[in-house]
C-alpha cells in the first residue's frame, strides 16, 4: 500500500457501536463507512470527515437508541401474510445493560425519590451533615490553602532564600532573620556567583505626597536586584534599570490608581517622609500588587539608601535592621554553598563566635557555633523565627486541614451508620431484585447512585452555603479567602476527589454491603437484624473520639489564651489611652500641645510618649529595635525603647533602684538611660545604678549613665520572653506614640474628649486612639482567630457526631419496637426499658473516652510546652470533657428511647 | 385505518428501493435520493425508514454483499414485496384521481 488509506474517526465509531443494537452494527456501520469513502472522494478528507460525525450524531435518536425488538430477525418469507405475531422478543445481547436500559434507569430513579420521600428525616440528616461538613471543610481548605501556597508564584523559586543568623547558644539555639546592612555588599564581593541580592527593608507606613495631597503608603526598602530576585511583574518601566538610580520610585498598580488617577505616572514625581527628612522621587516603573499569599508586601519601592539610618549603619555589623534574600545559581543547592559560607561567618562574626565560646557554647551537629544560613522562600511563611509575626507555623495549617478532615469522616460515618442502619429496612426489596434476576452489580449501582444522589445535594447546598457565608467568614476570620480561588482547576480536582472518595467510601460500602444479601434469606425474613455490627459500633466509637479530642483542644488553648491575656504584664494596662501619631503631624510636638491642652484637666492622670505601643493599636504597627555591645567582655543584647518624661507614671512602673527621668535634672534628656531588672542581671552588675552602659571598644565620652532600674516588663507579646530592655530620652526621635493615663470614671467620656482635643493637634490625621488593654488583647489575635476556628469546628464536629447518634439511635430503636413492646407486655418498667436501651450508646462513648482522653493529654501537653509560660494541664478539663460527652450522648439517644418505652405495646405489637 | 400508512418519506424511500431494483441499500439510496430530489438526506434517516418500511412488510432484506469499502462488513439489501408494490400502486391511483378531480381551469368562461 503506498498510501494511506483514509479512515474515519474511532471515537465516532465506538459511539455508534456504544448505541447501537448489536444486530444493527455491521449494516449501519458498514453504510456509514462506505459513504465515508465516497466523501472522501468528493470532497476530502477534513470534510468528510466533519460529515461522517455529523452523520454519526444523527443516529443518536431514541429509534435506535431504544430499539431492542427486532423485525429483522425473521426470515422475511411470509411477507404477504404479515401480522404483529411476526415480532419476538429477543434477549438483546449478553453485555451488561444497566447503564443503557432507558427503562430500568427511569424505575432506579423512580425508586429513589420515593423511597427518599419516604424516610424524609433520614434524607435531611444526611444533606444538612454532609453539607455542613462540605462548608467547614472548603473554609478550612481554602484558609490553608493560601497560607500553602504563600509566594510560590515567584520563577525560580527553589532558588530563592532568606538568609538567616544561627547561633547554637548554650541556652537554646537562636535563629534571627535580621541582617546587618554591610552583610549584603559583602555577600555580593566574597561570593561573585551569587545571582542576585537584596536587602529589604519595611517599616512602618510613610507619608507620601503627590501633587499636595497625601497618601499613607507602606515603603519598602531595597537594592536593586529585588528585581532580579523576585517575579513580581512590572507594568510599566524597564526591569533593569527601573532602580538604578537613588531618586528612582516603583509604585504598586494599586498606589498608581489611587494617587494619579487615570493619569500615567511615569516620570512624575512624588515625595516620601514628613518635614524633616523629605526626599522627592521621580516615578520609573509601576508594579503589580503584591498578591495576598505573599509574604513581601508594599505600595512603593526604592533603594534601601534612602532609608534613614543607612549612612549611620552601613558599615555597623552589630545593627540588625532588615532581611536579605538571595538568588543561588542554578546547580548550587542549599547546603553547598552553606557550606561555602562557614569561612564567611568566621570572618565577620569573629566578636559572636568569641562569645559564644565564652559561654560554653558547642558546634551543633554541622560543626557550626555560628553561621549564616539559609531557607528556602516557599518555607519562610511557615518559619516564625524567621518571618516574624506574619509567620504561620506549618503545624497550624495541618491542624486546619486535620480538622476539616475530622470533620468529614464524621459526616461519612453518619453516613454510612445511617446507610446500613437503613438498609435492613430495605432488604425486602433487595430480595425481590435479586429474586427477579437482579445482579449484584446492578443492585450495588442502583443503591450507590441514590447515596450519590443524597452526596450531590449535600454537596450543592454546601457550595452555596460557602458562596454565601463567605463575607461572614472574612469578616470573622480576616480569613482573605476568596471565592475565585475556588475556580482555580487545582482547587476544583480536589474538591472534585474529595466529593467522589466520600461518595464511594460513605456511599459505596453500605451499598455493597446490602448487594450481598442473601435473597433467600431476606425474603424468608431471617435476616438478622439484631446484632448492632462491630462495624457501626467502631464507626460510631471513632466519632467521638475525634469530637472529644477536639473538645479538650480547644477548652485547653483557650485556658491558655485566656492565661496569657490575664498575666500581669509588668505595667498596668488598664485606663491607659494609647495614641498613634501618623506620619501627617510631628510626634513630639503633637505631644507637647497634648500636654499644654490637657495640663489642668482633671480626668486626665498623666501624658507620655514613646517609640514602641504596647500590644497592637488601630494602626496595625509593631516594632522592635535592639541594640548589641560587648559590655566588660560580655555579650549583651537589649531591647531599645524611645519614651519621655512621664512614661513609668502613666503605666505604673516603680523603679527599684535610682529613679525616673526627671525635667528638673536638664541632662536627663541626654545619656541617661532606665534599664530593666533582666538587663542588670545581663550586665551582671548587682547595682548598676551611676554606672555608664556603651561598648567597651568605645573610648569617646559618649557613653549613658544608668540613673534607674525598673521591674522587668513585658514589651512584647507573652509568647516570646522578656527581653531586657533599656529606656532613653531623646529630643531628636521622633515620638510613634502618646500614651494618657486617665481617671477610672468616665473612661469612655474621656476617650470623646480626647477625640476632640486630637482635632485640634493633628487636624489632617484620624484619631485611632485606643485603650491598653484592647492593644494587649491584639496580641493574642493570631491565636484568638485560631482558636475561633477550632471551637467552631469543633462543635460541629460534636453536633455531627450527635446528628449521627440520634439518627442512629432512631432507626435501632424502631426496629426494636416489637422488642419493647414485648417487654413492656412482660411487665419491664419504663425507666428500665430506659437504660435498657440506653446503655449500648453509652458504652461506646465510654470506650471512645478511654482512648480519646491519653491522646489529647498527650498532645495539648506537647503543644503547652512550646510556651514559655504556660498553664497546668487540669483533670477536671479531662474529667468535664468526658461527663459532658456522656451527658450529651445520653439527652440525643433519651429523646427517642423515652418515646419509645412510652408507647402503647399494643400499637407495636399489632402490626402486619 | 384499513390500510397500513405510509409517509412521504417512507413513500419516497419505498420508490427507490422499487428503482434501484436490487442494488438497494443505505448508501445507494441516499444517494439515489439526493441526486433525484435534491434534498439532504441522512443515512440514519433512511434507515429508520427501511426499517419501519420492512416492519410494516413493504420490503424485505437480507445480509449479503461485503465488500472492502466497508471494511469487509456486509450489506443489507432490500427488495420491495408485493404488497410493497401494491400500496404504491393504490397510492398512485388514489393520487391520479385526485388529479384528474381538480377542476379543469380553462373550462371556466367568465361573462362580465
Amino acid at each position: 500500500m503506498t498510501k494511506q488509506h483514509p479512515v474515519p474517526p474511532a471515537w465516532a465509531d465506538r459511539l455508534v457501536t456504544w448505541f447501537c443494537p448489536n444486530y444493527l452494527q455491521e449494516e449501519l456501520l458498514g453504510d456509514l463507512h462506505e459513504q465515508f469513502d465516497l466523501h472522501v472522494e468528493e470532497v476530502g478528507e477534513p470534510k468528510a470527515r466533519r460529515l461522517y460525525v455529523r452523520e454519526v450524531l444523527k443516529f443518536c435518536r431514541p429509534y435506535f437508541l431504544k430499539r431492542r425488538v427486532s423485525a429483522l430477525t425473521q426470515p422475511a418469507t411470509n411477507i404477504a401474510s404479515f401480522n404483529k405475531d411476526r415480532y419476538t422478543y429477543t434477549q438483546p445481547d449478553s453485555r451488561p445493560t444497566f447503564f443503557l436500559s432507558p427503562d430500568m434507569l427511569l424505575n432506579y430513579i423512580k425508586i429513589a425519590l420515593r423511597t427518599l420521600w419516604k424516610s424524609k428525616g433520614y434524607a435531611a440528616i444526611n444533606v444538612v451533615g454532609l453539607s455542613v461538613a462540605f462548608v467547614v471543610c472548603i473554609f478550612l481548605f481554602l484558609r490553608s490553602y493560601l497560607h500553602l501556597t504563600y509566594d510560590n508564584f515567584h520563577q525560580d523559586d527553589d532558588r530563592i532564600f532568606q538568609t538567616y543568623f544561627f547561633s547554637n547558644d548554650p541556652e537554646k539555639a537562636l535563629r534571627s532573620g535580621n541582617m546587618p546592612l554591610p552583610l549584603t555588599p559583602a555577600l555580593k564581593a566574597d561570593y561573585p556567583e551569587l545571582e542576585a541580592a537584596a536587602r529589604i527593608l519595611t517599616g512602618r507606613k510613610s507619608l507620601v505626597e503627590v501633587k499636595g495631597k497625601y497618601f499613607d503608603k507602606l515603603v519598602l526598602q531595597t537594592d536593586q536586584d529585588f528585581l532580579k530576585i523576585f517575579s513580581f511583574p512590572l507594568i510599566k518601566g524597564n526591569r533593569e534599570i527601573a532602580l538604578r538610580n537613588l531618586s528612582s520610585v516603583i509604585i504598586s498598580e494599586n498606589m498608581a490608581k489611587t494617587a494619579f488617577g487615570t493619569e500615567d505616572p511615569m516620570g512624575k514625581t512624588l515625595q516620601i517622609g514628613s518635614e524633616s527628612h523629605k526626599k522627592q522621587y521621580i516615578v520609573t516603573g509601576i508594579i503589580s500588587d503584591a498578591p495576598d499569599n505573599s509574604s513581601i508586601q508594599y505600595d512603593i519601592l526604592v533603594r534601601i539608601e534612602n532609608s534613614y539610618s543607612y549612612q549611620q549603619d552601613k558599615d555597623n555589623w552589630s545593627a540588625q535592621s532588615h532581611t536579605v534574600f538571595v538568588k543561588l545559581p542554578p546547580h548550587v543547592d542549599q547546603a553547598t554553598f552553606e557550606n561555602r559560607l562557614k569561612p564567611f561567618a568566621q570572618k565577620y562574626f569573629k566578636g559572636n563566635l568569641d562569645e559564644l565560646k565564652k559561654k560554653g557554647a558547642k558546634p551543633d551537629q554541622h560543626g557550626d557555633l555560628f553561621a549564616v544560613r539559609l531557607q528556602n522562600l516557599s518555607r519562610v511563611h511557615f518559619d516564625r523565627d524567621i518571618a516574624g509575626r506574619g509567620g504561620t507555623p506549618i503545624a497550624i495549617v495541618y491542624t486546619l486541614m486535620g480538622i476539616a478532615f475530622f470533620i468529614l469522616l464524621i459526616a461519612c460515618i453518619n453516613f454510612i451508620n445511617l446507610s446500613i442502619a437503613r438498609s435492613f429496612t430495605r432488604a425486602r426489596e433487595v430480595g425481590v431484585r435479586k429474586a427477579l434476576g437482579a445482579l449484584k452489580n446492578q443492585l450495588f449501582v442502583q443503591i450507590w447512585g441514590e447515596s450519590t444522589l443524597i452526596c450531590l445535594v449535600g454537596f450543592l447546598v454546601g457550595v452555596l452555603l460557602t458562596y454565601l457565608l463567605l463575607p461572614l467568614f472574612n469578616a470573622t476570620f480576616d480569613g482573605r479567602v476568596k471565592f475565585a480561588q475556588m475556580l482555580q482547576p487545582g482547587f476544583i480536582g480536589v474538591i472534585l476527589i474529595v466529593f467522589v472518595l466520600v461518595t464511594f467510601v460513605a456511599g459505596g460500602y453500605p451499598a455493597w454491603q446490602m448487594a450481598k444479601f442473601n435473597a433467600v434469606e431476606v425474603l424468608k425474613g431471617k435476616l438478622s437484624i439484631k446484632r448492632p455490627g462491630a462495624i457501626r459500633n467502631s464507626l460510631i466509637v471513632t466519632q467521638f473520639i475525634m469530637s472529644s479530642l477536639l473538645a479538650c483542644c480547644t477548652i485547653i488553648a483557650s485556658q491558655q489564651l485566656n492565661f496569657l491575656r490575664t498575666r500581669p504584664l509588668g505595667f498596668q494596662k488598664e485606663q491607659v489611652i494609647s495614641i498613634p501619631v501618623g506620619n501627617q503631624v510631628n510626634g513630639r510636638q503633637a505631644l507637647g500641645r497634648l500636654r499644654n491642652t490637657l495640663a489642668n484637666d482633671p480626668s486626665i492622670l498623666s501624658i507620655s510618649g514613646t517609640g514602641i505601643n504596647l500590644g497592637r493599636g488601630k494602626d496595625r504597627v509593631s516594632s522592635r529595635s535592639s541594640i548589641g555591645f560587648t559590655y566588660k567582655g560580655r555579650k549583651v543584647s537589649s531591647d531599645l525603647l524611645l519614651i519621655d518624661f512621664d512614661y513609668l507614671k502613666t503605666l505604673k512602673i516603680k523603679p527599684i533602684a535610682g529613679r525616673d527621668f526627671d525635667r528638673t535634672y536638664a541632662t536627663d534628656s541626654v545619656k541617661r538611660v532606665i534599664i530593666t531588672a533582666s538587663m542588670a542581671k545581663m550586665m551582671g552588675e548587682s547595682n548598676p545604678v551611676g554606672m555608664l552602659l556603651g561598648d567597651d571598644a568605645d573610648s569617646s565620652n559618649t557613653k549613658s549613665q544608668i540613673i534607674g532600674v525598673v521591674p522587668d516588663f513585658h514589651l512584647y507579646s507573652l509568647a516570646d520572653e522578656v527581653k531586657p530592655i533599656t529606656m532613653y530620652l531623646s529630643n531628636t526621635e521622633s515620638i510613634q506614640y502618646i500614651f494618657v493615663r486617665v481617671t477610672p470614671q468616665s473612661l469612655a467620656g474621656t476617650m470623646d474628649k480626647l477625640k476632640e482635643v486630637w482635632k485640634g493637634v493633628a487636624p489632617q490625621s484620624e484619631f485611632l486612639g485606643t485603650f491598653l488593654d484592647e492593644n494587649v488583647d491584639a496580641w493574642y489575635q493570631n491565636e484568638e482567630q485560631l482558636s475561633r476556628i477550632c471551637s467552631l469546628a469543633s462543635s460541629i464536629a460534636i453536633l455531627l457526631s450527635c446528628l449521627g447518634l440520634f439518627a442512629v439511635a432512631m432507626m435501632i430503636i424502631e426496629q426494636r419496637t416489637k422488642e419493647i413492646g414485648i417487654r413492656k407486655v412482660m411487665g419491664a418498667s419504663i425507666v428500665s426499658i430506659i437504660i435498657n436501651l440506653s446503655q449500648d450508646f453509652v458504652k461506646l462513648v465510654i470506650i471512645a473516652l478511654v482512648i480519646a482522653l491519653p491522646v489529647a493529654w498527650f498532645l495539648m501537653k506537647t503543644w503547652l510546652d512550646s510556651y514559655v509560660e504556660h498553664i497546668a494541664l487540669s483533670v477536671w478539663v479531662f474529667a468535664g470533657v468526658g461527663l459532658a460527652a456522656i451527658l450529651v450522648a445520653l439527652a440525643t439517644v433519651s429523646f427517642q428511647t423515652i418515646k419509645a418505652a412510652l408507647v402503647n405495646p399494643v400499637k407495636s405489637l399489632r402490626s402486619e | 385505518m384499513g390500510r397500513a400508512y405510509l409517509g412521504e418519506f417512507e413513500e419516497l424511500v419505498l420508490l427507490t428501493v422499487a428503482v434501484l431494483e436490487g442494488g438497494a441499500y443505505g448508501v445507494t439510496i441516499v444517494a439515489e435520493l439526493k441526486q433525484r430530489t435534491d434534498r439532504t438526506i441522512s443515512l440514519s434517516g433512511v434507515h429508520i425508514a427501511l426499517y419501519r418500511l420492512e416492519e410494516k412488510g413493504f420490503v424485505r432484506s437480507e445480509l449479503g454483499g461485503a465488500t472492502a469499502a466497508r471494511g469487509g462488513r456486509r450489506k443489507r439489501l432490500f427488495v420491495i414485496t408485493a404488497l410493497g408494490k401494491r400500496t404504491l400502486g393504490d397510492m398512485r391511483e388514489v393520487r391520479n384521481q385526485l388529479w384528474d378531480s381538480i377542476p379543469n381551469p380553462h373550462l371556466i368562461v367568465s361573462h362580465d
